[in-house]
């Protein structure tokens, strides 16, 4: 029980260092000069000691919103498979409950975007229903396909299974679920071929649009669940693609999962380097692609025999 | 004559749920009706004759109600006929469900055999000897689908549903849709009981369909009611593809996950019915305050109208299913029943299943999309237009019967085992074994999937943790006494003001793009240039209209169709007495000649000529010189 709470609160504490990390990369690899990796948590407490600014034409979406935005996120957290052998872990919450939290967690946002009556809030509302709206049955059918291999719905209890066995047999499918899985990954935390999360121009942006009109508290408490998000994201990719690392003692399975982290974070950071931001009706090849993958995913596990 | 069993007292229970909390509603609005008398009669007669259709144990009684019903509606529908488009729209409807009518009718007939008072355990009796029992499954589908509303029998929906005065719309799309569901379970198991498997994939596909279709339309759609009405044809597309999963099990001899899937399917008709009437209740009231039905006129109405708007967030989480919302948990049911394909050896039926599945995850998100358009438009943001400046929040009776309704809606997600023993009973009723125990093992905490190693969810410890997480973080936030401070929106720097906000057309754009094959939309957009400029303009107007693809090919084509043929054989009576005799010996020609290619040996060669000499024949005898 111990360890089960250690692990969310060393991964909520790393989120911050995770996005910073990435933005560091990628300024060095662009022959900037890196800001520092802590610059997450600098952030985050000079928010904090900022004054809220509320618009006046915003209603009491905008006061109770970003508290419903952060708390599903910081729910799924507490439903992440194990990351340590022997550690607590809640194995039965399947992935649709996952998705339904952070869809919810989306669904919040958005109204968000569109209570501060910019143009802009409305503009990334929208972008966001779009990109979500076609991430969702990619995710389904592709956690659907990941559950099938480890035998089991619930995801923490996925995650164990494909760690004590790995389908060698179904490395095919295995295989094409981890690619749509790492689009998914890319969509959902607006990273660069989808959204870009460093401009502010208004044809780019998609996350950055909605929370224009945040400040202060607000806004940290948004940053913080887009941070959580990721991390989130990038966990399951480690505890469902890379199902290894578990059976070691407390602190060097711990160290082993948060190399994975960084090791996702830099692959992030890689390919936001190397690609170039979609026009936004690009982004259906995309994700279609993600979909795509995913049913042959499927397809592969059940004409190869279950 | 009449049977009350679990299926029916739980039909009853669907429409009484239904029915009381619009009865407040109704009274509320009844001030802003003219023909009073009117109304009433045919609203509660409507309400009665829903009650009758669910609880009739023989044909004779089940259509005599069947009609009613439709006959009520209609009047309803007329109730305030202020535009033609009113009487457009009970026409369709009037026609639409006749069509219906007519083939539950042929299906009773053929049922029993003539007797239209024998019970069901009769028809079972003469629906087995009939030789073609798939003619009357299609029978039963156009019957009752027809009334549902499913792809492609939906298209009367968006024009009926947002033409009735709000409380009846709430009851139309939240109450009398489900009877027809209704219909289904009850002559479906009752009458035809052993399904061939295809019967099941018939229903599963149009239910994937319907869902995506409806979910399609609904984004495109700007009159507020139109997009609930075709929210319906997805909910029912959904509630589809549960029964069409339930008989496919059933078929395949997997009972247990049969009965689950069953379940889910009932279980989302509660659902669709708590939350699409309290849906449209506070449309009702929105289009109550500001007299207009299209959205782009709305905005900023949560701040005059406050009951409403939160009804109404509610409902959309529902409806859009989000965790721990009641519509979440049904949707999880059916998705769990898909899961467990995994266990149906028929490869190539294992392999479209996952198709179904994406159809819907698709759907949930479109739906996710559609309500945010749909709440975000509505009531956030600044006031659209002088009307919504002008709102108050509606009268008592009208805020009771939307409290009422959310009331329902929050009771099914809180007591969710509770109404999931009686939805069990139904199917212990229509004779399975009761799977409550599997669904609910240790205690109302968690529900779990029948399937093997299936999926579990706990509505209630999501529902607290949820509530738990979100006010410790407020609690943070006030103890932390951060100061506030109110100021006019940044935006850039741009000044906000109504007009420079998102309209719905602009929110649901992207996706109307990805979907430009299926809407085809008209785009009317004209502009005030200046001094020839084409980029700077003063004024300018943009609007997009979207037809269905379905009316235009199944409807409009039709109408078409019977126009040309018209056409001809108006022609054909104005000609001279020769060109007939022409015709009599053209079309004896026809009959020899194809009495010996189908009756005798066939060759290619006499085919040829005589198909030279058919042509030659119809060019010089019928058609003759051109003038």
């Amino acid at each position: 029980m111990i360890l089960y709470f250690v692990t969310i609160i060393l991964l909520v504490l790393i989120a911050p260092l995770l996005l910073s990390y990435i933005k560091a990369t990628k300024m060095m690899l662009l022959f900037k000069r890196p800001i520092s990796i802590f610059q997450g948590y600098r952030d985050f407490s000079k928010l904090m000691h900022k004054e809220t600014i509320i618009s006046e034409e915003t209603s009491a979406i905008t006061t109770y919103a970003p508290f419903l935005v952060l708390s599903p996120l910081l729910i799924v957290m507490f439903f992440l498979p194990p990351v340590v052998h022997g550690s607590y872990y809640v194995s039965f919450v399947d992935a649709f409950t996952i998705t339904g939290l952070i869809s919810l967690s989306t669904f919040f946002l958005m109204l968000l975007g569109l209570d501060s009556a910019s143009a802009f809030g409305g503009m990334g509302s929208s972008r966001e229903a779009f990109i979500s709206a076609l991430v969702e049955p990619a995710m389904v059918l592709t956690i659907f396909s990941v559950s099938l291999m480890a035998g089991n719905l619930g995801v923490g209890q996925a995650g164990v299974n494909l760690a004590q066995h790995f389908p060698q047999e179904h490395m095919a499918s295995f295989l094409f679920a981890g690619i749509s899985f790492f689009i998914l990954l890319m969509a959902e935390n607006g990273r660069i071929p989808v959204d870009n999360p460093e401009t502010h121009l208004e044809l780019t942006m998609v996350h950055e649009a909605m929370i224009l009109d945040l400040t202060g508290v607000y806004l940290a408490i948004i940053e913080t669940a887009s941070s959580i998000k990721f991390v989130i994201f990038a966990s399951l990719f480690a505890s469902l693609f890379m199902p290894f690392g578990l059976e070691f003692t407390a602190p060097i399975a711990f160290l082993i999962f948060i190399v994975k982290l960084f090791f996702i974070a830099t692959l992030v950071a890689l390919l936001e380097v190397n690609t170039a931001k979609l026009r936004l009706f690009k982004i259906p090849n995309l994700l279609g692609l993600a979909i795509v993958f995913a049913f042959l995913s499927l397809i592969t596990f059940y004409v190869l025999g279950a | 004559m009449f049977v009350f069993d679990w299926l029916s007292l739980i039909f009853v229970a669907l429409i009484l749920l239904g029915a009381i909390p619009n009865i407040f509603y109704s009274s509320g609005y009844l001030p802003h009706i003219e023909r009073k008398l009117h109304y009433q009669l045919h609203y509660f007669a409507f309400i009665f004759s829903m009650l009758g259709v669910v609880v009739s144990a023989n044909a004779l009684v089940f259509l005599f109600f069947w009609e009613l019903m439709s006959l009520t509606s209609w009047q309803l529908i007329l109730t305030e006929v202020k535009e033609n488009a009113t009487i457009k729209a009970a026409r369709f409807y009037f026609t639409m469900t006749h069509f219906g009518f007519l083939f539950l009718l042929l299906f009773f007939l053929i049922v029993t055999d003539g007797d239209l008072t024998v019970g069901f355990a009769a028809m079972k009796l003469s629906a087995s000897h009939f030789a073609y029992p798939t003619l009357l499954f299609f029978f039963l589908l156009l019957g009752f689908l027809s009334k549902a509303g499913a792809v492609p029998l939906h298209v009367w929906l968006p024009y009926a549903h947002p033409q009735a005065p709000s409380p009846v719309s709430a009851l139309m799309s939240g109450v009398m849709l489900k009877v027809a569901i209704y219909g289904m379970f009850r002559f479906l198991f009752d009458v035809l009981y052993p399904w061939p498997i295809e019967w099941g994939i018939v229903i599963l596909t149009i239910g994937a369909l319907s869902s995506l279709v409806g979910v399609l339309y609904a984004l495109s759609e700007h009159d507020i009611k139109a997009l609930l009405a075709n929210h319906s044809i997805e909910n029912i597309g959904i509630i589809l593809i549960g029964f069409g999963m339930g008989m496919i099990f059933d078929t395949l001899g997997l009972t247990t996950l049969s009965s689950f899937a069953f379940i889910a399917a009932i279980f989302h008709t509660f659902n669709h019915m708590s939350f699409k009437s309290l849906l449209f209740m506070g449309a009702g009231s929105v289009l109550h305050q500001t007299y207009t039905k299209n959205m782009e006129k709305y905005g900023g109405l949560i701040k005059a109208m406050p009951v409403t708007a939160f009804t109404f967030l509610i409902a959309a989480i529902s409806i859009s299913a989000l965790p721990p919302s009641n519509g979440f948990l049904s949707e999880w049911m059916i998705f769990q029943s898909m899961l467990s394909s995994s266990h149906i050896d028929n490869i190539s039926l294992k392999l479209a299943i996952p198709f179904a599945i994406f159809a819907l995850a698709m759907t949930g998100g479109l739906a996710i999309a559609c309500f945010v358009k749909a709440y975000g438009i509505t009531f956030l943001g600044l006031h659209r237009s002088t009307n919504a400046k002008h709102t108050h929040e509606v009268n008592f009776l009208m805020r009771f019967g939307m409290i009422l309704m959310t009331l329902v809606v929050i009771s099914l997600m809180l007591f969710t085992p509770f109404y999931m023993h009686y939805f069990d009973k139904v199917m212990v009723g229509l004779g399975r074994a009761s799977i409550y125990a599997q669904i609910f093992p240790n205690g109302v905490w968690n529900m779990h999937s029948v399937g093997i190693n299936g999926g579990i969810v706990s509505p209630l410890i999501l529902l607290l943790s949820l509530g738990g997480v979100t006010a410790f973080i407020m609690f943070a936030y006030k103890v932390f006494g951060i100061k506030t401070r109110i100021h006019n929106s940044w935006a850039c720097g741009y000044k906000t003001s109504a007009k420079t906000q998102y309209t719905a057309t602009g929110f649901a754009g992207p996706i109307r793009r990805l979907f430009d094959w299926l809407y085809k939309p008209e785009e009317h957009f004209s502009k005030q240039t200046i001094a020839g400029h084409e980029t700077k303009f003063d004024d300018s107007h943009y609007e997009v209209h979207v037809k269905p693809l379905f009316e235009k090919v199944f409807y409009t084509s039709i109408v078409k169709a019977v126009n040309f043929t018209s056409y001809w054989v108006y022609r054909l009576a104005h000609f001279e007495q020769t060109r007939y005799a022409a015709m009599i010996f053209n079309i004896m020609l026809v009959v020899l000649f194809s009495y010996r290619i189908f009756a005798h040996d066939f060759s290619w060669a006499t085919f040829v000529l005589e198909f030279f000499v058919m042509m030659i024949s119809v060019r010089i005898l019928i058609i003759g010189d051109k003038k």
